[in-house]
Protein backbone atom coordinates (compact mmCIF):
# COMPACT_ATOMS: atom_id res chain seq x y z
CA UNK A 1 0.00 0.00 0.00
CA UNK A 2 1.33 3.50 -1.17
CA UNK A 3 1.74 5.67 2.02
CA UNK A 4 0.25 9.01 1.31
CA UNK A 5 1.48 12.17 3.03
CA UNK A 6 -1.37 14.12 4.66
CA UNK A 7 -1.15 17.20 6.78
CA UNK A 8 -0.24 20.93 5.52
CA UNK A 9 2.71 21.06 3.15
CA UNK A 10 5.36 23.17 4.18
CA UNK A 11 5.72 26.80 2.51
CA UNK A 12 7.49 26.60 -0.95
CA UNK A 13 10.88 28.60 -0.77
CA UNK A 14 11.15 31.49 -3.02
CA UNK A 15 12.77 31.32 -6.32
CA UNK A 16 13.51 34.50 -7.04
CA UNK A 17 14.72 37.42 -4.47
CA UNK A 18 12.88 40.21 -4.12
CA UNK A 19 15.59 42.62 -4.48
CA UNK A 20 16.29 41.10 -8.68
CA UNK A 21 13.81 41.94 -11.18
CA UNK A 22 12.92 39.15 -13.44
CA UNK A 23 14.31 39.74 -17.13
CA UNK A 24 17.01 41.71 -15.63
CA UNK A 25 20.33 40.81 -16.73
CA UNK A 26 23.13 40.97 -14.58
CA UNK A 27 26.55 41.76 -15.47
CA UNK A 28 29.26 39.96 -14.01
CA UNK A 29 32.20 42.36 -13.54
CA UNK A 30 35.41 41.66 -15.67
CA UNK A 31 38.06 40.31 -13.77
CA UNK A 32 40.08 43.18 -12.46
CA UNK A 33 43.59 42.34 -12.03
CA UNK A 34 45.21 41.81 -14.77
CA UNK A 35 47.24 38.09 -15.45
CA UNK A 36 50.53 37.57 -14.32
CA UNK A 37 52.71 37.55 -17.55
CA UNK A 38 54.79 34.31 -17.43
CA UNK A 39 58.91 34.94 -16.27
CA UNK A 40 60.98 34.49 -19.45
CA UNK A 41 64.14 33.75 -19.34
CA UNK A 42 65.81 29.67 -19.95
CA UNK A 43 64.87 27.58 -17.61
CA UNK A 44 67.18 26.29 -14.48
CA UNK A 45 66.17 22.59 -13.78
CA UNK A 46 64.66 19.80 -15.96
CA UNK A 47 62.45 17.67 -14.22
CA UNK A 48 61.98 13.94 -15.45
CA UNK A 49 59.07 12.09 -13.75
CA UNK A 50 59.77 8.34 -13.92
CA UNK A 51 56.94 5.77 -12.50
CA UNK A 52 56.69 2.07 -13.98
CA UNK A 53 53.07 1.57 -12.36
CA UNK A 54 53.54 0.04 -9.11
CA UNK A 55 50.50 0.15 -7.18
CA UNK A 56 52.40 2.47 -4.59
CA UNK A 57 50.26 4.88 -2.28
CA UNK A 58 53.46 7.30 -3.72
CA UNK A 59 52.06 6.95 -7.36
CA UNK A 60 48.71 7.92 -6.11
CA UNK A 61 49.74 11.14 -4.12
CA UNK A 62 51.89 12.02 -6.89
CA UNK A 63 49.12 11.27 -9.25
CA UNK A 64 46.74 13.89 -7.10
CA UNK A 65 48.78 16.95 -6.84
CA UNK A 66 50.82 16.75 -10.49
CA UNK A 67 48.93 19.82 -11.15
CA UNK A 68 50.02 21.95 -8.66
CA UNK A 69 53.81 20.57 -9.11
CA UNK A 70 53.35 21.60 -12.16
CA UNK A 71 52.32 25.03 -11.63
CA UNK A 72 55.26 25.73 -9.13
CA UNK A 73 57.75 24.79 -11.54
CA UNK A 74 56.15 26.25 -14.64
CA UNK A 75 59.26 27.85 -15.45
CA UNK A 76 61.11 24.48 -16.07
CA UNK A 77 59.92 21.72 -18.51
CA UNK A 78 58.50 18.61 -17.16
CA UNK A 79 58.99 15.41 -18.81
CA UNK A 80 56.75 12.28 -18.29
CA UNK A 81 58.07 9.09 -19.16
CA UNK A 82 55.11 6.96 -20.23
CA UNK A 83 54.90 3.28 -18.04
CA UNK A 84 56.34 1.36 -20.78
CA UNK A 85 59.49 3.87 -20.84
CA UNK A 86 59.69 3.88 -17.27
CA UNK A 87 59.72 0.04 -17.38
CA UNK A 88 62.11 0.03 -19.74
CA UNK A 89 64.18 2.48 -18.53
CA UNK A 90 64.38 1.15 -14.98
CA UNK A 91 64.78 -1.76 -16.36
CA UNK A 92 68.13 -0.96 -17.83
CA UNK A 93 69.21 0.60 -14.47
CA UNK A 94 68.50 -1.88 -12.13
CA UNK A 95 69.44 -0.26 -8.98
CA UNK A 96 66.08 1.90 -9.35
CA UNK A 97 63.99 -0.77 -8.91
CA UNK A 98 61.26 -0.23 -6.23
CA UNK A 99 62.82 3.29 -5.43
CA UNK A 100 59.98 5.07 -8.25
CA UNK A 101 57.78 6.69 -8.82
CA UNK A 102 61.32 9.10 -9.27
CA UNK A 103 61.35 12.51 -9.83
CA UNK A 104 64.70 13.19 -11.78
CA UNK A 105 65.87 16.82 -11.31
CA UNK A 106 68.91 18.08 -13.56
CA UNK A 107 70.24 21.11 -13.08
CA UNK A 108 71.37 22.64 -15.96
CA UNK A 109 73.60 25.21 -14.52
CA UNK A 110 75.85 22.83 -12.90
CA UNK A 111 75.70 20.60 -16.02
CA UNK A 112 76.79 23.95 -17.87
CA UNK A 113 79.71 24.28 -15.61
CA UNK A 114 81.06 20.59 -15.08
CA UNK A 115 80.45 20.43 -19.14
CA UNK A 116 78.10 17.28 -18.34
CA UNK A 117 77.17 15.01 -16.07
CA UNK A 118 80.61 14.00 -14.41
CA UNK A 119 80.18 16.05 -11.47
CA UNK A 120 76.88 17.06 -9.46
CA UNK A 121 74.31 17.50 -12.11
CA UNK A 122 71.42 17.18 -10.24
CA UNK A 123 69.40 14.98 -7.71
CA UNK A 124 66.77 11.78 -7.33
CA UNK A 125 63.50 12.34 -4.89
CA UNK A 126 62.69 8.39 -4.58
CA UNK A 127 59.02 8.75 -3.91
CA UNK A 128 58.64 4.74 -4.09
CA UNK A 129 60.96 3.70 -0.74
CA UNK A 130 57.78 5.90 1.30
CA UNK A 131 55.24 3.69 2.98
CA UNK A 132 52.33 6.09 3.97
CA UNK A 133 51.01 8.93 1.90
CA UNK A 134 52.01 11.55 4.58
CA UNK A 135 55.10 10.68 4.24
CA UNK A 136 54.75 10.71 0.53
CA UNK A 137 53.23 14.60 0.57
CA UNK A 138 55.24 15.92 2.97
CA UNK A 139 58.52 14.76 0.96
CA UNK A 140 57.20 15.97 -2.13
CA UNK A 141 56.25 18.94 -0.52
CA UNK A 142 59.69 19.79 1.14
CA UNK A 143 61.44 19.04 -2.35
CA UNK A 144 58.84 21.15 -4.38
CA UNK A 145 60.10 24.10 -1.74
CA UNK A 146 63.43 23.38 -2.22
CA UNK A 147 63.80 23.22 -5.39
CA UNK A 148 61.53 27.15 -5.93
CA UNK A 149 63.60 28.27 -2.87
CA UNK A 150 66.68 27.80 -4.40
CA UNK A 151 66.24 27.94 -8.49
CA UNK A 152 68.48 30.76 -8.48
CA UNK A 153 71.28 29.62 -6.36
CA UNK A 154 74.47 29.56 -8.22
CA UNK A 155 75.51 26.60 -6.70
CA UNK A 156 72.85 24.08 -5.57
CA UNK A 157 74.95 21.19 -4.75
CA UNK A 158 76.08 22.75 -1.37
CA UNK A 159 72.98 23.97 -0.74
CA UNK A 160 71.49 20.25 -1.13
CA UNK A 161 74.15 19.01 1.36
CA UNK A 162 73.76 21.69 4.08
CA UNK A 163 69.96 20.87 3.87
CA UNK A 164 70.02 17.41 4.26
CA UNK A 165 72.51 17.76 7.14
CA UNK A 166 69.95 20.18 9.10
CA UNK A 167 67.46 17.91 8.01
CA UNK A 168 69.65 14.89 9.37
CA UNK A 169 70.60 17.22 12.68
CA UNK A 170 66.70 17.83 13.23
CA UNK A 171 65.76 14.21 13.04
CA UNK A 172 68.23 13.29 15.78
CA UNK A 173 66.92 16.09 17.82
CA UNK A 174 63.28 14.39 16.95
CA UNK A 175 64.80 10.84 17.55
CA UNK A 176 65.94 12.10 20.98
CA UNK A 177 62.62 13.00 21.99
CA UNK A 178 60.50 10.42 20.85
CA UNK A 179 59.13 12.16 17.67
CA UNK A 180 58.67 10.82 14.30
CA UNK A 181 61.16 12.87 11.95
CA UNK A 182 59.27 14.83 9.46
CA UNK A 183 60.24 14.03 6.09
CA UNK A 184 60.74 10.13 6.23
CA UNK A 185 58.93 9.35 9.27
CA UNK A 186 59.35 5.73 10.74
CA UNK B 1 77.84 -8.44 45.05
CA UNK B 2 74.69 -7.13 44.40
CA UNK B 3 76.02 -3.49 43.75
CA UNK B 4 78.37 -4.92 41.27
CA UNK B 5 76.14 -6.92 39.56
CA UNK B 6 73.61 -3.79 39.31
CA UNK B 7 76.50 -1.59 38.21
CA UNK B 8 77.03 -3.68 35.33
CA UNK B 9 73.43 -4.20 34.04
CA UNK B 10 73.43 -0.51 34.45
CA UNK B 11 76.25 -0.06 32.30
CA UNK B 12 75.23 -2.80 29.45
CA UNK B 13 71.47 -1.52 29.44
CA UNK B 14 72.98 2.47 29.02
CA UNK B 15 75.38 0.74 25.67
CA UNK B 16 72.04 -0.71 24.69
CA UNK B 17 70.38 2.11 24.63
CA UNK B 18 73.27 4.03 22.88
CA UNK B 19 73.92 1.41 20.42
CA UNK B 20 70.46 1.90 20.01
CA UNK B 21 70.12 5.26 19.56
CA UNK B 22 73.15 5.58 16.92
CA UNK B 23 72.21 2.86 14.99
CA UNK B 24 68.14 4.41 14.42
CA UNK B 25 70.28 7.58 13.70
CA UNK B 26 72.27 6.06 11.53
CA UNK B 27 69.71 4.36 9.65
CA UNK B 28 67.15 7.61 9.58
CA UNK B 29 70.28 9.26 7.70
CA UNK B 30 70.50 6.85 5.13
CA UNK B 31 66.98 6.63 4.35
CA UNK B 32 67.38 10.46 3.77
CA UNK B 33 70.12 10.62 1.67
CA UNK B 34 68.49 7.50 -0.40
CA UNK B 35 65.24 9.73 -0.46
CA UNK B 36 66.79 12.80 -1.71
CA UNK B 37 69.40 11.61 -3.61
CA UNK B 38 72.17 13.51 -4.89
CA UNK B 39 73.36 12.89 -8.50
CA UNK B 40 76.88 12.42 -9.51
CA UNK B 41 79.49 11.33 -12.05
CA UNK B 42 78.46 7.47 -10.61
CA UNK B 43 74.82 8.07 -11.99
CA UNK B 44 75.89 9.96 -14.93
CA UNK B 45 74.78 6.96 -17.06
CA UNK B 46 71.23 7.35 -15.88
CA UNK B 47 71.25 10.55 -16.56
CA UNK B 48 72.90 10.97 -19.80
CA UNK B 49 70.21 8.20 -21.02
CA UNK B 50 67.71 11.06 -19.84
CA UNK B 51 69.36 13.75 -21.91
CA UNK B 52 69.46 11.88 -24.69
CA UNK B 53 66.13 11.25 -25.15
CA UNK B 54 65.15 14.74 -24.81
CA UNK B 55 67.65 15.98 -27.22
CA UNK B 56 66.65 13.26 -29.43
CA UNK B 57 63.24 14.84 -29.19
CA UNK B 58 61.75 11.59 -28.12
CA UNK B 59 60.54 13.15 -25.39
CA UNK B 60 59.01 16.14 -25.16
CA UNK B 61 58.11 18.72 -22.39
CA UNK B 62 54.64 17.83 -20.83
CA UNK B 63 51.86 20.36 -21.90
CA UNK B 64 48.37 19.70 -20.13
CA UNK B 65 46.78 16.53 -21.56
CA UNK B 66 50.42 14.95 -23.64
CA UNK B 67 52.85 12.00 -22.17
CA UNK B 68 55.62 11.02 -23.70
Amino acid sequence: MAKTRSGPRPPMPQNNPPSVNEGAVIELPVRARPRKSRPSGPPRFRIFIIDSGWNSVARRVLRHNFALVRRLHRDDPIYLLSRKRSRDFIHRHRSLIGRDPIIAVHDLDAIQQHYGNAGFHGLHLHLGILRTPRQVLTALQAFARFLRVHRESPDLEPDIRSELRREGIVGTVEILLHKVPRVIGG
Amino acid sequence: MFDRLGEVVSVVLGALALGYLIYEIDRRKRKLSDLFYVLDNEDADISAELMDMVESGELQPYTRGGRA
